[in-house]
This record gives C-alpha cells, structure tokens and sequence, in this order.
C-alpha cells in the first residue's frame, strides 16, 4: 500500500449514504488516484488536518470532477464523501458551506435573499447573478488585460503596415510615373494602388487566421495536457474571425491608400527621379 | 564619418524613417512589457516575502500559507521549539480566520489574524502602539476596517467569533480597545482586517483547545542556514510544509505559468515585428541605392566601409525606437498593472510590471542585437553587389 498526504477540496454526495455501522465509501478524482496510486476497494485514512487522519473509508468510485477556470491553477484534488461522513470527519456534525434555494416561480430572487439577510445569523444570502459576478471577477480582469495587450498589438501592426504599404507603393514610382506620362489618370493609378493593397491585406488575413487556428490548436493542446482538463483556452469564433479581418482589411485599405495618396500628388518628373 | 552618412540617408526620406521609428518603438514598448511581466511577479512576492526579514513559512503539509482552512495544532510548542535553535533569530505564529465586530444592531464582517508580537511578519505599524506580548484587550486596525467600522486608536469594539446559525449566539465574544493602526502586508486592497493577540483570536473562533494556527515564520540570524534550518525542521516535523523564500517563490511561478507564457509569446512576437520593421526598411533602401554603392565600391571604399554604413543606419532605427519605446513601455507597464493588480484576493503590495536597470537592459540589449541582426542580410546584398553590371544598367 503507498502512503501519501494530499490536500483535497472535498466536494459532497448526498444519496446513497450507507447506512450506520457500515464502511464509509468515498469517491477520487483519477488525477488523485494516479498521485497518491489508489485502486477501488483501497482504504484511505482521511481528516481535517495532516496530524489527524482519523478516519477510515474505502475508495468506491472514480470521478471526473467538472473542469473549473477558477481553480484550475490551483490544480487541487478531488474526493467526494456523503454528507455526514464529511461532517464527521470534521467534527462539525450537522454545518454546511452552503446550500441552494430554489425560490417558487414567481417569486424575485433577489427579494428572497434581502429577506433572508435581514434575519440572518451566521450566514449571508446571495442569489445566483452574485455568485456568478463575485466568481467571474478574475477573469473579467484577464479579459481586460487581453483587451490592453490587443490594443497595443494593434498599434503596432498599424504602425508596420502603414510603413510597409508606403514601402511597397515606393516601389511603384517609376511604374506611376510612366502610367502618368502615358496620360493613365491619377484616379486609376490610386485605384489600381488601392486594390492591390486591399489584395495584400486579403491575403494577409487569409495567413493571418490560418497561423491563428494553427497557433490556438497548439495552445489548447498544451495546456489541456499540462492541466488535465477539457477546458479550451483558445477560442477562436466566427465572430473573431470577422472582426479581425475586417479589421486587417481597413488597416490595410488606410494605409495603402495613405501610401497610394502621396505617390499620386507626387508631380510625374520626381517619381521618374529627374524633378 | 559612417554615422554621419547614416543619419543623412534616413533624413532623406523622413516619413519612412519617422514610421520605422513608431514601429520599432511600439514594438520595444511591448517587448520591455513584456520582459517586465515575466520576471516582475516573482521579484515583487519575494520582496513582500522577505519585507519582514522572515525566510521560512511552516504551513499544514499539502498546502501553502493561508491556501486553505487547514491549520497546525499545538503551535505553541513548536514556536518554542524553534525559539531554542540558536540559528533562529525569532519565530511566531499567526491564525487568520473571519470574526465580526457589532456595530449598533449589525454586524461586520472581519479578516482576523491572531498573532504573536515578538514574531510577525504580517504587518507594519503605522500609528498608535503595537500589541505587547501579554495585551488580550488590544485591537489592531487596517485602515479599510478603521474606516468601515469608523473606528479610531482608542475606542473600544465587540468582536464575535465563528457564529453559530443554531443556538443564535457567538462562539466567542470580547470588548477590544484600538491600540494602533496597522498595514496589513498580504491584504488585498480593500480588505477589513484587524489583528489581536493569537490566543484571543483563537479563543473567539474556537481553535484554542488545540492550539492552532495557520502559520508560522521563522527568521533565521544568517540567510545562510535557512536551507539548513529548514531540512531540520521538515524532518523534525513531517507533517508540516516547510518553505523557504526561494520555494514559495517556485510554487507562486508555477502557478502563474499563463503570464509567463504570454510574455514569452508576445515578446518573441514584438521581436519578430522589429526583425522585420528593420531588414525591410534597410533592403528597401539598399535597393534604391544599388548604383550609389556600386559607384562607391568602384572609387576604393572597401565592401566593409559599405556593410559598416548599412549596420549603422539599421542600428541608428534601432536605437531611436528603443529609447522611444522603453519610455512608452513604462507608461504602458502602469496601466496594464493597474488592470492585472485588480486581480480579487491579490496582496496590494504585489506588482505583475516590476521596472528596474535589469529589465530595461535585457529589454534594450536584445533589441540592439536583433536590430544589428536584422541589418546584416541587407549589409551583405549592398556589399556582395557586381560593380560594373549596377554602373552599367544605370547608365543605360
């Protein structure tokens, strides 16, 4: 038998408790099982703190927990213990964390819970909306963050684009010039200019969301596999896609058409380098 | 001579030049960032860490300080069995648990640390006194809780333990008088906390039969045997965690991996951008000026007067850039600090963006390198050029 100390976040089971005299039962996340090499049938002595492991149950069942973003960095384990065998263990018969109210229909959640509050002792009430916003906060901080970094991301290839569509259009100079010494009008070269800017930007944003998908796929791997779980971390939806490209396209456009403006207002003799 | 030829030929073309610039500036900007976010977490938690001058952290095995509700039971014995070790300039422990303060008919809710005078390394006395050793009526107060519970040096306050939703009455219950002002070092921004003696807060919330705490510190006389005095007391005690500075700082590093990871990324990215933003803005210019250098080579300017010149002018964007984006990236490193210290839970004294001479340095010598590197395939294309073919084409 293999002997290891492990925290566990203990979660509950509320049927099925045996009844008084028999065997406890409890079930272990694979991830613990795997840690600390339990079977089914093994016995475990668990307890609130590592100095009294008091008491004794029988590993029943494994289970996968549900994969959680809020503590997936904690990388705790799992075991699962009925209700009052988990009350036993830590000698708090008859307490809970927390319960759920389901109110009848009709009735406002967030009345319940004032009401609750006004007479409470020992506890607070919070309706679902609250418990999702206080447990969502992290990550609308990491959105936030994400938000900044995108900004500053898109500065920066707007900054490179521009300088690279004004490289690229002063490529064209002796073209423009003979193309306005053949009497092709300003407009046409600027459209010609433009579209083919526009094309660049196409093309770039084809490359663009294929190295993205490529990228995402690799991170979802990497970290699926480092965290032992099925949550995806990159994600990338039609709505993404589209607003990217959009975003790519009208960068381009503006900074082709920037670049294309002052090639066509540049006078025919310059551009042919005799001006 | 060269640097002078330099700056002349990219006055030539000043919004091409000007553009480089902002390019290589919001790149290095990112990239100082980012330098900045790999290793400024680690700096600033050790820096909190070690505020106090404590190196050793005594948790319940399994856990870190204050990560869960597990607590060390008989503490009182094992403070003084450390107290003994003469490599041990001091040791305390501390017990953080909620407790409620009764305000008129309500009560507020209260992050307590029950703690020990002679050793702790929670926080920093502000105003007022600190706890003696033997004060069981005294109350310590972080600012936010002061204001919340409109509470000053002085005053005197009920304060509840665990409450107990059956029986309606408190677990314990005892009259504290306000003896000091306090920061709470690892307090989120915001918190309400106080602090009373150990065995006062044990006894409010019922942890006092068994002598327990959350944590214990440990200073050591000499940085030098911390490793050593912490090997003894993990085998004296093989049921308790013991952390030195350098493990907890590994286990907070493992945990933020993510943030380690994006600045990777977005660093190698903003790398990749300058690269880019620099070989191509020099190969355009080398290829506008084929026939210059070619007539250059053809009066005797050796091939490493050419490369020299081209190195210069890539170095010259290169440095601009930087300087612009070092200063851009501190202003930026602020607020992206301001958002990821918003973080729920997050001591207010940790910083994610630490700027010191380090992480400008690395930040601005890999981009020097990357920029020189950057100039070299061009250097090479302007140097390796056919002189009589280029003079020749462009008299035709």
């Amino acid at each position: 038998m293999s002997v290891g100390v492990a925290r566990i976040m203990a979660g509950l089971l509320f049927t099925n408790a045996p009844a008084h005299g028999q065997v406890q039962q409890v079930a272990v996340e694979p991830r613990l099982a795997q840690a600390l090499g339990l079977h089914l049938g093994d016995t475990i002595h668990l307890g609130s703190a590592p100095d009294s492991l008091r008491f004794t149950a029988v590993v029943a069942a494994l289970f996968t927990p549900k994969s959680d973003p809020a503590t997936l960095m904690r990388r705790d384990f799992q075991i699962r213990l009925h209700l009052p065998a988990l009350a036993t263990l830590l000698g708090q018969p008859d307490r809970v964390d927390r319960f759920g109210v389901v109110v009848r229909p009709g009735a406002n959640p967030d009345s319940v819970a004032t009401a609750l509050n006004r007479t409470a002792y020992g506890f607070r009430a919070f309706t679902s909306r609250e418990v999702a916003g206080g447990s969502s906060q992290t990550f609308r901080v990491v959105s936030r963050f994400h938000r900044a970094i995108a900004i500053i991301s898109i500065v920066a290839s707007a900054v490179f684009l521009l300088c690279i569509m004004l490289l690229k259009v002063e490529e064209r100079r002796i073209d423009a010039a003979v193309m306005r010494f053949i009497g092709v009008r300003r407009r046409t070269i600027f459209g010609a200019l433009l579209l083919e800017a526009c094309l660049v930007a196409l093309i770039g944003s084809g490359l663009g969301v294929g190295l993205a998908y490529g990228a995402g796929a690799l991170t979802n791997f990497y970290y699926q596999r480092l965290f032992h779980t099925s949550l995806i971390f990159s994600l990338i939806t039609p709505d993404i896609v589209l607003e990217s490209v959009v975003l790519a396209l009208t960068l381009g456009l503006v900074a082709g058409a920037l670049a294309a403006l002052r090639l066509v207002r540049t006078p025919p003799l310059t551009l042919w380098g005799r001006g | 001579m060269i640097g002078l030829w330099a700056a002349k030929n990219l006055r030539r073309h000043p919004l091409r030049t000007g553009l480089a610039l902002a390019g290589i500036a919001v790149a290095s900007a990112l990239l100082l960032d980012m330098v900045m976010l790999s290793g400024g977490m680690e700096r600033s938690f050790e820096r909190l860490l070690l505020s106090r001058g404590f190196q050793i952290r005594l948790s319940p095995k399994g856990t870190l300080p204050f990560d869960s509700e597990a607590t060390i039971g008989d503490v009182s014995a094992l403070v003084a069995s450390l107290r003994v070790d003469p490599r041990v300039a001091e040791a305390g422990a501390v017990l953080a648990t909620t407790i409620y303060a009764r305000r008129a008919d309500s009560l507020m809710t209260l992050i307590a640390y029950g703690i020990d005078p002679r050793g702790q390394a929670f926080y920093r006395l502000q105003s007022g006194n600190d706890l003696a050793p033997d004060d069981t009526l005294g109350l310590l107060l972080g600012a936010p809780a002061a204001t919340r519970a409109r509470l000053r040096i002085g005053d005197t306050v009920m304060v509840l333990g665990r409450l107990d939703p059956q029986a309606i009455r408190p677990v314990g219950e005892r009259k504290l008088v306000v003896r000091g002002m306090v920061q709470w070092l690892y307090d989120s921004p915001g918190e309400a906390s106080v602090g009373a003696l150990l065995p006062v807060v044990q006894a409010l919330v019922g942890q006092r039969r068994g002598d327990r705490a959350s944590a214990v510190v440990v200073r050591a006389r000499q940085d030098s045997s911390v490793d050593r005095i912490a090997a003894d007391v993990r085998r004296l005690n093989p049921r308790l965690e013991v952390n030195s500075v350098a493990t907890l700082v590994t286990q907070f590093r493992t945990r933020l991996t993510y943030f380690r990871q994006l600045s990777l990324i977005l660093g190698t990215i903003s790398l990749v951008v300058t690269v880019l933003l620099v070989s191509t803005i020099l190969t355009i210019t080398v290829h506008e000026r084929v026939a210059e250098i070619a007539t250059l080579r053809a009066i005797g300017v050796s091939r490493f007067s050419v490369v020299r010149q081209i190195l210069v002018e890539g170095a010259a964007l290169t440095i601009g850039g930087t300087i612009a984006g070092l200063g851009l990236g501190l202003i930026t490193a602020r607020y992206l600090d301001g958002i990821l210290r918003s973080f729920p839970g997050l001591p207010a004294a940790i910083s994610f963006f630490v700027a010191d001479t380090r992480s400008l340095s690395v930040a601005g010598g890999i981009l020097l390198v990357a920029g020189a590197l950057a100039g070299c395939f061009p250097a090479w294309r302007a140097a390796s050029g056919p002189i009589a073919e280029t003079l020749r084409m462009e008299a035709t």
